[in-house]
């Protein structure tokens, strides 16, 4: 009755112990990779599932922080406009011009001063009354103050720095008139705070969200295939054995996800420039719009990594009870 | 080979599962567990492949003591151990073959020697041709073949078996018992878990009844002694 039990008999010899393929490094990290690839192969549903949720999640955190950085540029934009202006009442000579720049420029903050005449004056003030030349008719560039214009660098644009900026200004012998649109300057500002602020509640409240969504699907998953786990614990696999095929499969599917993510993204991006013409006022391209700097990308995917990482090394610690 | 003193266990508050257990297994022996459900077998053997911390006693596997053993040395007990189960814990999305390879995989062997050794094994308990099929379509009893192939491909010191035949008809019941009479002839050391009072009768082994997490009685190896002194 039994075919199995004959050959048994004859087949039955003690067997040497082979030589580990594993004794080495490389092998184990070659073992555990090829582990994770059949993983994934084998668990095709589980793994769409988590890649797609890493995908929509970081798509929602990439598009926000699109649209993040562009507005940043746009106020960047808008803060040239933060600009200290010094008044005469002469015109100035060449060596009164060029002393005051430099003491102005070795001020901390001016990255630019250019000087104003009376003719460049009067020929601005003709350029904003375009049309209505004729007030102007018998004014001469006489009327009109000379005067130096300041830019601020970027740094140096918040109410606090530009006021100090005036005050230091103000002690330069000579210079006795500044002008520095005050209440603009303090507006915009306290705009751009609240900008700052509304972004970095909403982009925290999207991480958590992030984080936590995708931490539970990942848990799901694990859950899903916690026999595997049983059964390599009761084989005798170490702890870092059980977990290592699954870090890497979480590895890949953070990176994927991300890698898609960034894609659609762009793909989204470019899709809003060709179609943006038809329903903006502005033209897009020129206004200075442009897709995520490289090292948000990278960001991108790093954190994509990460997500897929910790969020398969937390779930792991649940259910492996070696 | 296995050593059980004073050994007691208790699931939280509840009564306790084991009750000052003193057994001793010999190298080599070949030891039904009986008993009614709940008796506390499952525990009992539990215990012995380290899932399980007795709350009381020390269980001594090879001279070594579990209750003492650290968490990350549990597996080099287990890779000396094979064990089986009732509904034999396979998993059902890999082939018989990935199923039983995954015991030598642990061990870190090299791939041809796996590939030799895993159908081996399963040439001895008959079930080669279905080596690339998955585990899911297989009948119980070649389920529990695979199971068996895994537990004992590395050649164990001990193999324990929970209910290994709860699941199976007459036919099976016995080759999967004739598989555990060869692997106690090559000097593996056998503790089964059964109320298959059929299954003892036949085999003529030594005998633990345990009841209520007691050992209530003992009847030596194909002899009608009872309360053996340990």
């Amino acid at each position: 009755m039994n075919r199995w039990k004959k050959k048994q008999a004859a087949t039955v010899k003690p067997f040497k112990r082979p030589g580990l393929a594993g004794d080495t490094f490389g092998g184990r990290a070659g073992y555990f990779f090829a582990r994770a690839v059949t993983n994934i192969r084998q668990n095709v549903f589980v793994n769409v599932v988590t890649i797609a949720t890493i995908t929509l999640a970081l798509l929602i955190v990439a598009l926000f922080l699109l649209v993040f950085v562009n507005l940043e540029g746009v106020a960047e934009n808008w803060s040239e406009r933060v600009q200290v202006t010094v008044y005469f009442d002469k015109e100035l000579s060449a060596g009164e011009q060029s002393g005051l720049r430099d003491k102005i420029l070795a001020l901390p903050g001016a990255s630019r001063v250019t000087y104003v005449s009376r003719e460049e004056a009067l020929k601005r003030f003709k350029e904003r009354l375009r049309g209505q030349e004729t007030i102007l008719e018998g004014v001469g560039p006489e009327v009109l103050p000379t005067s130096f214009e300041i830019t601020l660098k970027r740094a140096s644009r918040d109410t606090q720095k530009v006021e100090g900026f005036v005050s230091a200004l103000k002690r330069i012998p000579g210079i006795d008139e500044v002008q520095y649109g005050e209440e603009w300057v303090r507006r915009f500002n306290s705009f751009l705070n609240f900008m700052r602020l509304l972004g970095a509640l909403l982009g925290g409240f999207l991480v958590v969200a992030v984080v936590f969504i995708v931490s539970n699907t990942i848990k799901l998953t694990i859950y899903a295939r916690r026999d595997e786990l049983d059964v390599m614990s009761l084989v005798g696999a170490t702890r870092f054995f059980i977990k290592a095929p699954f870090l890497i499969e979480g590895l890949i599917q953070g990176v994927a996800g991300s890698l898609i993510a960034i894609v659609l993204l762009f793909g989204l991006y470019e899709g809003f420039l060709q179609n943006a013409g038809s329903f903006l006022t502005f033209n897009p391209v020129a206004s200075g719009l442009g897709f995520l700097p490289l090292e948000y990308i990278f960001g991108l995917l790093l954190a994509g990594a990460l997500l897929g990482f910790i969020g398969s090394l937390t779930s792991l610690k649940r259910f492996i009870n070696v | 080979m296995i050593q059980l003193h004073n050994v007691s266990m208790a699931y939280q508050q509840d009564a306790s599962a084991l009750n000052n257990i003193n057994l001793n297994i010999g190298k080599g022996e070949f030891v039904f567990l009986t008993g009614p459900s709940g008796a506390g077998k499952t525990t009992l053997l539990r215990l012995l492949y380290g899932a399980l911390e007795p709350t009381r006693g020390q269980v001594l596997i090879d001279g070594q003591n579990v209750s003492r053993l650290p968490a990350s040395q549990i597996p080099y007990l287990r890779r000396t151990i094979g064990v089986v189960f009732q509904d034999f814990k396979l998993l059902q999305n890999r082939t018989v073959f990935e199923n039983v390879a995954i015991t030598l995989e642990v061990l870190g062997w090299g791939r041809a020697d796996i590939g030799k050794k895993t159908m081996h094994i399963l040439k001895q308990m008959g079930i080669e041709s279905k080596f690339n099929l998955l585990t899911q379509r297989l009948s119980g009893g070649e389920q529990q073949r695979v199971a068996l192939a895994r537990a004992l491909v590395n050649d164990p010191k001990i193999l324990l078996a929970d209910e290994p035949t709860g699941n199976l008809d007459d036919a099976n019941k016995n080759q999967i018992f004739n598989i555990f009479k060869e692997a106690n002839v090559r000097g593996t050391t056998v503790v089964v878990a059964t109320h298959d009072r059929r299954l003892i009768e036949q085999s003529h082994k030594r005998l633990v009844t345990l009841n209520k997490g007691e050992i209530v009685e003992q009847v030596e190896k194909e002899t009608g002694s009872n309360g053996q002194a340990l």
